[in-house]
């Protein structure tokens, strides 16, 4: 397999994105399920958890 | 790669944020699949039908465009009136969104994409896009942190028109805005030329309902340039270069918990993995694309362009997903100043990118 071939930059890609996730799970506060975000935000009476990018803050 | 065993990692990673993260991320990762598979099985660019527009006098993306927009408004703006804890993308009409916006327009065209561009184009594999990726995330992180003194320069509070005037006037006079761009895009393609094509019809249709369910789970319009701000703000921090304590944008309280809690928590962050999935399952599907080679040249301005565009992103409040998709269609005005700024860019972007022969 080539070095500069499609599929190995496509696999490259990948394995980074991967190594990012597996990294930030080591390096972040552990999940508790016990307390995860309601399925629909909607009609949960709860603000959204999440940022946006529309927001100044 | 074959379509069989990247549906059953698909599967894997679903079941894994089902079982270990949250059912919500699951959801929206499944959301977000769809978004990838609908960009790129439709091939719904933003970037090429404002192209196309100007360059060929072709219509059909920009009105494409323009069906996804009023479609996504039907569905979002009833949703935000029915439900008070759904928030709308409002972000401030500012000298930093004028400035944003105008640079976006500009350093998407040579990228040759935009936020959810860029994404389906690197998860289908395209060279440049896969390399953009990473300095898109690094620009939105410098734009994000630099955001309040962009700020400083002249705001005014965000305008949400559902707030404002309520459901029914906002909606119908969203309508009868994008009916008047419509006519207007005509006027200058010409009446003779064919207004849609397939692919963007049910492309617009599935976007409109995949931004819609987003809403409804998420509890925020559909956005992808927070999420890149995000991964590059937690390995900045982790290597030590950021103080998020120090920043003002970076030290409040909803962003602070993101950086220390997992991105597979991040709303933002799931849809765009999700984004890049699906895409990569369409690009499984086919054969191999042959693309162009680029000189070295060319990947030096299309990457500098990326890193541009993720910092611009930020000054605009979004890109043409959170900003000019789901500021119109939730009602903000911002969305409706974005976008014939970053259209204006565009104007001097197709200059450039020809100028360097992409």
């Amino acid at each position: 397999m080539a070095l500069n071939s499609p599929r190995t930059r496509r696999t490259a890609f990948w394995l980074l994105l991967l190594g990012l996730v597996v990294w930030d799970l080591r390096h972040s506060a552990p999940l508790n399920v016990w307390r995860e975000p309601p399925l629909l935000a909607a009609g949960s009476g709860q603000a959204p958890s999440g940022g946006h990018c529309s927001s100044p803050k | 790669m074959k379509r069989l065993p990247l549906a059953a990692a698909l599967a894997a990673f679903f079941f894994l944020l089902l079982w270990f993260v949250a059912v919500r991320q699951a959801a929206l990762f499944v959301v977000g699949l769809g978004m990838g598979a609908t960009l790129a099985g439709a091939r719904f660019g933003f970037t090429t039908g404002w192209r196309n527009l100007v360059e060929q006098r072709d219509p059909q993306g920009v009105v494409g465009q323009l069906l996804l927009l009023g479609l996504a408004a039907s569905l979002s703006m009833p949703l935000l009136g029915w439900f008070p804890e759904l928030q709308a993308a409002l972000g401030p009409p500012s000298v930093s969104l004028l400035v944003g916006a105008f640079v976006f327009g500009l350093s998407m065209q040579i990228a040759d994409g935009c936020g959810s561009g860029t994404l389906y184009k690197a998860g289908m594999g395209v060279p440049l896009n896969m390399g953009i990726l990473p300095l898109f995330a690094l620009g939105s992180f410098l734009g994000s942190a630099h955001i309040h003194g962009w700020l400083a320069l002249g705001q005014v509070q965000p305008v949400g028109l559902v707030d404002h005037f309520g459901v029914g006037p906002a909606l119908a006079g969203t309508w009868l805005a994008l009916l008047a761009v419509g006519l207007g895009v005509r006027w200058f393609a010409g009446w003779h030329k064919p207004w849609l094509s397939a692919r963007w019809v049910w492309g617009a249709a599935a976007l409109a309902v995949l931004a819609a369910l987003n809403l409804v789970l998420a509890g925020n319009p559909w956005g992808v340039v927070y999420g890149f701000g995000l991964w590059a703000a937690k390995v900045a921090t982790a290597v030590g270069l950021f103080d998020p304590a120090a920043n003002p944008f970076w030290s409040q309280p909803g962003n602070t918990q993101r950086l220390a809690q997992t991105l597979l928590l991040d709303v933002t962050s799931i849809t765009s993995i999700g984004i890049l999935g699906g895409a990569l399952w369409v690009a499984a599907g086919k054969p191999a694309e042959v693309h162009k080679p680029l000189s070295a040249q060319q990947w030096a301005v299309g990457l500098v362009a990326g890193l541009v565009m993720g910092y611009s992103s930020r000054l605009a409040f979004g890109c043409n997903v959170g900003a000019m998709l789901s500021g119109i269609s939730t009602g903000s005005v911002h969305g409706w100043i974005w976008l014939p700024m970053a259209f204006a860019g565009t104007l001097v972007g197709l200059r450039v990118r020809r100028r360097f022969g992409f």
